[in-house]
């Protein structure tokens, strides 16, 4: 019996010295932590976000940088995980939102606990600190737009299609698609806005149809990751390839096999492993309380002279110059 | 029997009962299906002449081809008077997972093995919820809702999230393969891929086994009544392991097809159309509550959704209203519906 109690009692003091022990490791790490939080983690484009923050995090030894995100592209997973993060007291979270409007109310419970707020691809989030954005969305629709007319001569039938109606930057893409077609008298629009859901398959139905619709069609801007796939597929099969141009969002690697047999005349995107860096790089400007001025440089690609407006909120608003357009002949030189 | 009273047998027996418009739609709910749909395509068609082309009908055909699999797959299930939500769960598994394993272990794998395994493969997962819902005696919505969640998440945490855009040669070309193939005025090509095939066939199996085998009768009885079914000595175990074994498998087969056809693996793909299917079911005369519909009425309700879904373009309904359209198709047919059936 005693000896028992003796052995219970060096297990319990092994316990309470390992237990100080790893508090003391706590203690001692100091450094910074960065959360990165993304819409959905395994994903290629976050994947591709995560090398950036793990290129980050070796660069910069004295902060610790992280990635995660929830399985499904579902708001109240991320919210939860946002939660979470701030419970266990990061220092400062980089959020690509899912949702803005779900987690307005966690990331201003986050500031006023003091921890740094960033966001991405979210210039309608009220509480944040600063908004990086890749580029102006303005600029990019006209960018994908003059790429499309180019293509069609300036001249023929065009229609658009966003990922839904209720995408904020989709709109303001096709919307200044839609400004620039205005200098070319001869681009006539039509059934614009067509909703893919991000569904190739969806996408391929509709463009089919569109196709049937309007046999004359030249041209097709996209907006959603996938839609350049589901169009490329339904012009591919048509035996149309290089006889109807394709202009869109989408990844050099699915692209790839459509943009080499012709169906895809152009690529446009961001590199979110860029973005990562971005977004890593104001959060550790702002925990060091360092001003981001208009014209700065961040030191990543694309971000190297900055703009810097006020946000929807409190916060700024910092544009980029990361835009790629690529092609047949460019896309290899970002494959991911 | 006195020879009046056999005189007014004799006469009563050729007199048929005048035709009865309700009398058919009660005893064949499908034409009101059918009516719709023909309703649809006449007003599209004065709407837009462009919808009277041969390219609409092959393009309907080939988009209603992995709907139609789920469909009978649901048809079944509804018929014994259960649902199943998983199925989409179980296409994307077996695609993404078949597809991974021909890429990655066994490229040379002949297209016909690729299908016939990814076929096991669902009937495999689908007895799986066979053999829960007979044994936990829960419904089998909460049963099926739940392995949707388990058979999505084995997926994406043990075999993969990558895209697959690059398939393996056999497979891609299975789903280019026409059937049909002609060229438009516009010099565009049109194809009915040889998949398209699959459909009839496997809607002629499922009407086999539901009008012509022991199974079949089994399954309306079942859906009947499952209480009495049982006492009656059909063997509810081998009814509810063949029921989701064979959604299982067809779904298996949908989604190696719907992979083949779109050249493309995405493992997120699929699972959230199940509500579609559903209602395409219940349109096309399937009491969800069990123990009726037919085949032909199945094959109609998917025709009427995807009909619906691909000429809103073509009528020129603009994007934001489109939902809308949907959404008032649906409920009207299912309403007039209801409202026919209750007029008996």
């Amino acid at each position: 019996m005693k000896t028992a109690s003796k052995h219970i009692l060096i297990a319990a003091a092994t316990v309470a010295a390992l237990m100080a022990g790893t508090a003391g490791t706590l203690m001692a790490q100091q450094k910074p932590v960065i959360a990165t939080v993304v819409k959905i983690s395994g994903i290629p484009w976050f994947d591709r976000m995560n090398t950036g923050v793990v290129a980050y995090q070796k660069a910069n030894p004295d902060v610790v940088a992280t990635q995660s995100g929830p399985a499904t592209a579902d708001a109240a997973q991320q919210l939860q995980i946002i939660q979470d993060l701030v419970a266990k007291g990061v220092n400062a979270l980089a959020v690509v939102p899912m949702d803005p409007a779900v987690i307005e109310g966690t990331l201003k419970r986050a500031m006023d606990r003091g921890i740094v707020v960033v966001t991405h691809e979210a210039d309608n989030q009220k509480n944040t600190q600063a908004d990086v954005e890749a580029f102006d969305n303005a600029d990019y629709g006209t960018a994908l737009n003059a790429r499309l007319a180019e293509c069609m001569g300036n001249k023929g039938k065009w229609t658009t299609f966003v990922g839904s109606l209720g995408s904020r930057t989709h709109l303001q893409w096709v919307g200044a698609g839609e400004a620039n077609a205005k200098k070319h008298p001869d681009m006539q629009l039509v059934d614009p806005n067509n909703e893919s859901f991000d569904d190739a398959n969806a996408t391929y139905e509709k463009a089919k149809e569109i196709l049937r619709k309007h046999p004359d069609i030249k041209g097709f801007q996209t907006s959603a990751g996938n839609d350049v796939l589901g169009v490329g597929r339904a012009i591919d099969e048509a035996g149309l390839s290089g006889k109807i141009c394709l202009v869109g969002t989408g990844l050099p690697n699915p692209s790839a096999d459509l943009l080499e047999s012709g169906a895809i005349t152009a690529i446009g995107f961001w590199d979110p492993q860029k973005a990562g860096m971005a977004m890593n790089a104001v959060a550790k400007l702002l925990l060091e309380k360092k001003p981001v001025t208009d014209g700065m440089d961040l030191g990543v690609e694309g971000y190297s002279k900055v703009t810097v407006k006020k946000g929807a909120g409190e916060g700024m608003l910092i544009v980029g110059n990361g835009m790629v357009l690529a092609d047949k002949a460019t896309y290899k030189q970002h494959m991911f | 029997m006195s020879p009046t009273q056999l005189e007014e047998l004799q006469q009563a027996t050729p007199v048929r009962p005048p035709f009865s418009l309700a009398e058919l739609v009660r005893k064949r709910p499908e034409t009101i299906t059918f009516t719709i749909l023909v309703g649809i395509c006449i007003a599209v068609s004065i709407a837009n002449p462009a919808f009277l082309q041969p390219s609409t009908l092959i393009d309907i055909g080939r988009a209603s081809v992995v709907m139609g699999l789920f469909a009978l797959g649901v048809f079944i299930i509804l018929a014994a008077g259960g649902i199943d939500v998983s199925f989409t769960a179980i296409a994307a598994f077996t695609m993404y997972s078949m597809t991974v394993l021909v890429q990655s272990y066994f490229p040379g794998m002949p297209i016909a093995v690729i299908l016939l395994l990814a076929t096991g493969g669902g009937a495999l997962l689908g007895v799986i919820n066979g053999l829960l819902v007979h044994h936990l005696k829960v419904p089998s919505l909460i049963v099926t809702i739940g392995t949707q969640y388990l058979f999505r998440g084995f997926l994406l945490s043990f075999i993969g999230t990558v895209w697959i855009m690059s398939l393996p040669p056999q497979m891609g070309a299975f789903g280019r393969l026409p059937l049909l193939q002609f060229e438009s005025a516009n010099g565009a090509t049109i194809t009915l891929p040889f998949y398209f095939l699959v459909l009839p066939i496997a809607a002629v199996i499922t009407w086999w086994i539901l009008n012509r085998t022991l199974m079949g009768r089994a399954i309306f009885a079942v859906g009947g009544n499952a209480n009495i079914a049982s006492r009656l000595g059909y063997d509810l175990r081998k009814v509810h392991v063949f029921l989701f074994g064979y959604a299982g498998a067809l779904a298996g087969l949908a989604g190696i097809i719907h992979v083949c056809a779109n050249r493309q693996a995405n493992p997120f793909d699929l699972v959230g159309t199940e509500i579609n299917v559903i209602a395409a079911v219940v349109l096309g005369g399937a009491k969800i509550t069990g123990g009726t519909g037919t085949v032909l009425g199945t094959m109609l309700g998917v025709l009427l959704i995807v009909v619906i879904n691909s000429v809103l373009v073509l009528v020129g309904i603009p994007s934001t209203w489109q939902r809308l359209v949907v959404g008032v198709f649906i409920l009207l047919a299912a309403a007039f519906f209801v409202t026919r059936q209750r007029k008996k």
